[in-house]
Formats: structure tokens, sequence, C-alpha cells
């Protein structure tokens, strides 16, 4: 049903789609909760920045990432000569792109979440004595948890469709950077539309299986107080 | 319980390896996709190891090289990208040789009524299809001959410029140009269209595929080995098939 | 116990002018809604932070604007019981009762057994929260204030959305912690009548201005009239 070149590419597309997400997640979730919370001097330049990556045409976002990244960029130079270590068109670059895109969408969606959560019970248990990290943990991510998974889930589709940066930074090689979007995109480049077709009907279905997993992890009703 | 198997699922993912060890990475023209394909079969059938193609334009490919795209043979639709990689020495020295020309055609669908007396009419259509004509090496040629008869000024507005040239193809076939120019190998694949002009070998640029050994592979002996196939009879038959032409003898 | 509290703040369209000192156990906070108990409450927890304060309890300055001294919340061992209880809705009573405890067991007479008898919550221990009455929640939240041996209780209106039948069942149980925890307590009410119940003393404050200590029963000589538009609002006949 499905052939090993396309069983190989939605592979590489999901296991770099959820590296990407195991990354951000952690910064993701404590600056959505200290811009949730906190008012401090350079609240809104920080907001500003980690927008950025939405409203930029990805392309920019990708030529960025490349000219930081790449053999001669300032980062991949110094890699690549001390440390033998390549970034660019390698899949930690299409990981790093993926990071990048889907970066705000997971910020934006658990910094709402979080403010939804009255901030009394967070105010109550630091009376009772709990740390930041407690009250986090314990108060604040369980009563979020809804908010927290979809904002996950959005983070984790926006990276398996990321298409503009990855081709930039990342490049469309074959088993080692040939995600899903961009394997469709070459394909119709190069006029076989019947595989591209089939490679966007999987590219449907996992979403919907991604988007399906989603609404079983997180049982309806279970949040919110009496 | 629910997260047990969800990532389960993920070990599973992660403990397949991505990619094979012992297998041949080729980059190579656009153009050179049906064929090569059949001729990386044939290989494989014979008991050659894996061999994974990547089709893109020569100067798609040419840029992944240089910035350090993990390949062992590289096959170029023009000598120019050959001779950027040279410049930054990522040839294996010794390994290169020109393999294969082919022919520019003009081509419309099969139903179209237009038609040409000679090549500068072709400013008559309203959009035409080419690879990239500053970048690709089959829009590069299809803007040198244009400008050669003085007709790429008339021309330049018109043009539509895509990835590579089978994109072009795609884009006169799916009817979003009115005709386009590619190579005679491309529209000998095509079953909607037709060749409507066929550039002679006297007056068109001079084509030639170029092939090399990339410095940064891992298995040069294997690579060596590859080229060799690509180069005997048996292949050279093949790309016949195909239409493509012997290489042009050097200057 | 002895807790000094001065404050001069002001937020967005109200102001909190408060001086006080209290000696005795449990503390009456006195006024309309909106005079600003609930914010007094809240600056001397640390909840909220005011422009200028100063805060000391039996000795321990808390907060002192002009020092630069900010002793964070969770350090203070203040118990806060808020008006909407603000009970964790998603963990058990258990879970809710020993959050500001590590163990459960802070000793007599902190031990979840002993304050869970006391306030005669021991049987609702498994339950969750969302599946208990008023005057119940009303019970565990002030058991979880008590479980995490603070040295200072801050309960604001802890009677106010019960009715006059369960207000009656609970005025023993808060009368039975006043005296076997002898914990110092703010007590913030509306109602001169659980002031009376209750306080050693009172803080009365009006539009945001709180400075003397009156006993209970002043409140109803200085505001007669006040206090008969009260009365006839609870329903009472004296």
């Amino acid at each position: 049903m499905i052939r090993p070149e396309e069983w190989q590419v939605l592979r590489l597309t999901v296991v770099l789609a959820a590296l990407s997400n195991l990354s951000i997640l952690a910064p993701g979730l404590a600056l959505a909760w200290v811009l949730a919370r906190g008012d401090w001097p350079a609240k809104s330049l920080v907001e500003t920045i980690v927008t950025l990556p939405l409203a930029m045409p990805p392309v920019a976002t990708g030529l960025i990432l490349l000219k930081l990244l790449g053999r001669r960029g300032v980062i991949g130079k110094y890699l690549h000569e001390s440390l033998h270590f390549d970034i660019a068109f390698t899949w930690r670059a299409v990981v790093i792109a993926m990071a990048v895109m889907s970066f705000p969408l997971l910020v934006r969606t658990c910094r709402t979440a979080f403010a939804q959560v009255d901030p009394r019970l967070e105010q109550i248990a630091r009376t009772l004595g709990a740390s930041d990290p407690r009250v986090f943990f314990t108060i604040t991510l369980p009563l979020a948890r809804r908010g927290v998974v979809a904002g996950s889930l959005l983070a984790f589709a926006r990276a398996l469709g990321e298409f503009g940066a990855t081709i930039m930074v990342a490049g469309n090689i074959p088993g080692r950077t040939s995600t899903l979007p961009l394997a469709i995109y070459h394909l119709v480049q190069l006029g076989q539309d019947a595989q591209a077709y089939r490679m966007m009907l999987i590219s449907i279905l996992i979403t919907f299986a991604a988007v399906w997993l989603g609404e079983r992890l997180v049982p309806r009703g279970k949040e919110g107080g009496p | 319980m629910k997260r047990c198997g969800v990532s389960l699922i993920f070990m599973c993912l992660f403990a397949v390896p991505l990619t094979n060890a012992a297998e041949l990475t080729v980059f190579a023209a656009a153009s050179l996709m049906d064929a090569l394909k059949e001729i990386g079969a044939r290989w494989e059938q014979a008991g050659g190891e894996s061999v994974v193609f990547n089709f893109a334009s020569s100067s798609t490919l040419e840029q992944q090289i240089s910035a350090g795209a993990p390949a062992d043979l590289f096959l170029s639709a023009d000598e120019a990208k050959m001779d950027q990689l040279a410049k930054q020495d990522l040839i294996l020295p010794g390994t290169r040789e020109s393999i294969l020309s082919n022919t520019l055609v003009i081509v419309v669908r099969k139903e179209s009524r237009l038609s040409l007396t000679k090549a500068a009419d072709i400013a008559n259509v309203a959009a035409l299809a080419l690879a990239e004509p500053q970048t690709v090496p089959a829009g590069i040629y299809a803007r040198e001959y244009l400008e050669k008869i003085g007709a790429w000024n008339a021309v330049k507005s018109k043009v539509i410029p895509t990835e590579n040239v089978r994109a072009a193809l795609a884009a006169v076939e799916a009817g979003n140009a009115d005709a386009g120019i590619v190579y005679k190998t491309d529209a000998a694949i095509s079953k909607e269209l037709k060749i409507a002009w066929e550039v002679p070998a006297s007056e068109g640029p001079k084509i030639s595929y170029a092939a090399a050994i990339l410095r940064a592979t891992g298995q040069p002996e294997l690579a060596r080995k590859f080229l060799a196939w690509l180069t005997s009879p048996e292949a050279k038959q093949s790309f016949h098939k195909y239409g493509f032409l012997p290489p042009a003898p050097h200057d | 116990m002895s807790l000094v509290v001065k404050i001069d703040a002001a937020w967005p369209g109200f102001r909190l002018r408060i001086d006080f000192a209290a000696e005795h156990g449990m503390t009456g906070v006195f006024g309309r809604s909106g005079a600003g108990k609930t914010s007094l409450l809240d600056v001397v927890a640390g909840v909220r932070k005011a422009s200028r304060a100063f805060v000391k309890l039996n000795g321990d300055v808390l907060a002192d604007t002009a020092g630069g001294i900010f002793v964070p919340v969770r350090r203070r061992r203040i118990g806060y019981v808020p008006q909407n209880l603000s009970l964790f809705p998603h963990l058990s009573v258990r879970r809710n009762l020993l959050y500001g405890s590590s163990d459960g067991d802070g000793g007599e007479p902190f031990s979840l057994a002993h304050v869970t008898e006391l306030l005669e919550i021991a049987p609702l221990i498994e339950r969750e929260i969302t599946h208990l009455s008023g005057g119940e929640l009303q019970r565990v939240a002030l058991a979880r204030a008590l479980l995490s041996r603070p040295r200072l209780l801050l309960l604001d209106e802890p009677l106010a959305s019960l009715d006059a039948d369960l207000k009656a069942r609970i005025i023993p149980f808060l009368r039975r912690i006043r005296d076997e925890f002898g914990i110092p307590t703010l007590y913030v009410s509306h109602d001169p009548m659980e002031m009376v119940a209750l306080c050693q003393d009172v803080l009365v404050i009006e539009l945001g201005e709180g400075r003397q200590l009156h006993a209970p029963g002043e409140i109803f000589e200085q505001r007669v009239e006040t206090v008969y538009r009260f009365r006839a609002s609870v329903g009472q006949c004296d």
C-alpha cells in the first residue's frame, strides 16, 4: 500500500517533527508561563521576537538560519572547522527549521492556556509554601493541560508541514532532509503528479491521525473548577 | 497507559536507522531522471549496491553540494556547474568526464495549432515555459539560443520560469503555458506534447552533460564502478533509447 | 501576637491607607464591600504589592518598601482562606489538605487526623472537590490553611456565602480554631454579628482608610444606623 520510499519520507518527517516538538517543549512552556504571569521591562520585546517566525516569510527565516548555520555562516563555520560537524543540509537543520517555525505557535497557545488558569489558585499555592516550579507543575500545568496539548499538537502539525525555512536551510535530500512537504513539492516540480498526489494523501492522513490522537489524549470536561 | 503506547511508537520510529550505510547517492540533473532510473535498476539487478538518486535542477544540486550535502556522484546538465564545483575543489581529480549531449526543442500540446515557420515566431505565444533562464542549464541553453536568433527581447516578458526543465514540461502539459523549450529527451517521454521546432545542432548552444565523483564521497571505489557503468556500452544504449546524444567533441 | 501593618498605596481607581497594630488573637476587619478589606489581606500575604507598605509579624519584617525588604509569599507562612476559597479543583480533598504540609503530620494540633476531626471533614478526605457542599468546602479550605502550620491566618468573609443556619454551625468551628490553635488571625467581614461572636478587636475600614482598632461592641454604638440596616438584611430581630 505504501511504497518503501514513501514510508521513508513519512518516517523521516514524523520522527524529525517529534524531535522538534520535544526540543521546544520545555523552553516553550517556560516562556509561555513567564509571559502569561510576569511583568518585566523587556517583555514586549521578547513577545515580538517570539512572534517573528510566525509573521515573517518562512523562506526569509530559512535564509537567516542558513546564514547562521551554513558552512560559511557564523556558527556553522566554527562547527564545521573545529568539530567537523555540519548542521545545514542535514537532518539537524530540518529539526531546527521545524522548531523555529513552530515555537511561536506553542508559546502563544500555551500562554493563553496558562492565562486562563485562575491566578488566585497559584497565589494560594504560594501561601501554602510552594515554590514557583512547584506551582507550575502542580497547579498551572494540570489545569492548563488541554491548552498545552492543543499547543503541542499545533506545533507538531506545523512542523510536519514546514516547507519554506526547511528547503532553505536543509535542502531536499532524499533520505536525509526530504520531508513530506518537500517531497510533494519536488515531485510536482519533476512532473510526477501521480506520486505527488499519493504523498499528499499520506500527508492528510497523518495530520488527521495527529489531531485525532490529541482529542483522545485529553478527555473533555476534566479541567476547570466547580 | 496511553502515554506508554505513544512512547513505544516513538521508540520504534527511532530504532530503525534512517539511511542505509552501503548505498550510493547520485545527484543528477532532472532531465536524466527516466534514463537513470532504468540504468540504476539494471545496475542493482546486476548485483550492484542500492543507488539513491536526487533529481533536481543542476543549479540546485550544485548549491547543495557546495553547502556540504552528502553525495558520491554528480551528473550535471552543463559544464558550468561542474566548473564551479571544481573551483571549490569539491571534485575528485581525474574523475570528471563529459558523458552526454542533448537537443533543444520547442514543445506545444498535441492539439495546439501554433505553427512556427522559424524559431523566432516563438515570440508570438502568450506564455513560454522555460527552466529558470539565469541558473538552470536548460534555461540557460534556451536563453542563449533565443539571444542568438535575436528573439530574446521579444520573448523575455512572456517567460514562465520554472525550477527545472521537467517542471517546464509539466507547465505546458497542464496548459499553463502555450509552449516550452525543453530537451528532446523530455519531449520524448511526454504523451501529450508534440515538437513544434527542433533546434539544429549547428545553430543551437553546445549542450554537454558532465559527470564527476565528488571529493566528499565515502565510497570512491563504488562510485568509480558506477561511473564506469554509466559509460558502459549497455548504458549508452539506454541513453540513446531515450534520445540522448553522445558527448560533443571538445574544442 | 504582634502584627504591625502600615500601608499607603494607590491602584487604579482605588486607594488604601492602613495603619494599625494588633495584639490579640482574632482581629476583625470590618467595612462595606469595596472598602479595601481584601486588598489589605492581599498586601499582608504578599500577594499584592503596595508602593508603600510595612508589615511586621511577631518581630519579623515581612515587607518594608522603604528598606527594600519583601519576603516572598511562600516564605511568609501565612494561611489564606480567600472569599472564593480557591480550592484546587483538579486535586482530591486529601491532596488539597496536604498541599501546604509535607507529610500531614505536623505534630499536634496540626496533624491531619486532628484538624479533620475538629472541622468534621474526616469522611470527606477521599472525595473530589467538585462533590462537596458549600459548608463542606468552607471547612476544607480552613483545614488546608491550618495544616500548613501558619503563623498568621487571613480569613476573607468565610461565612459570606452561607445561609444563616450554616453560619451558625460553622461559627463554633472558628471559635475552636481560635481557642485551640491560638494562631493570630485577621477576620474580614461586613457582618457585625460575626465580629461580636469571634473577635477581640476590630479594624474598621472606610473608603480605603483604616486606622483605628475598636472593641467589637463599639461598632454598634458608632454606627447604629448602618447596623440596623445590616441587621435588617440579615433578618435578625434584636
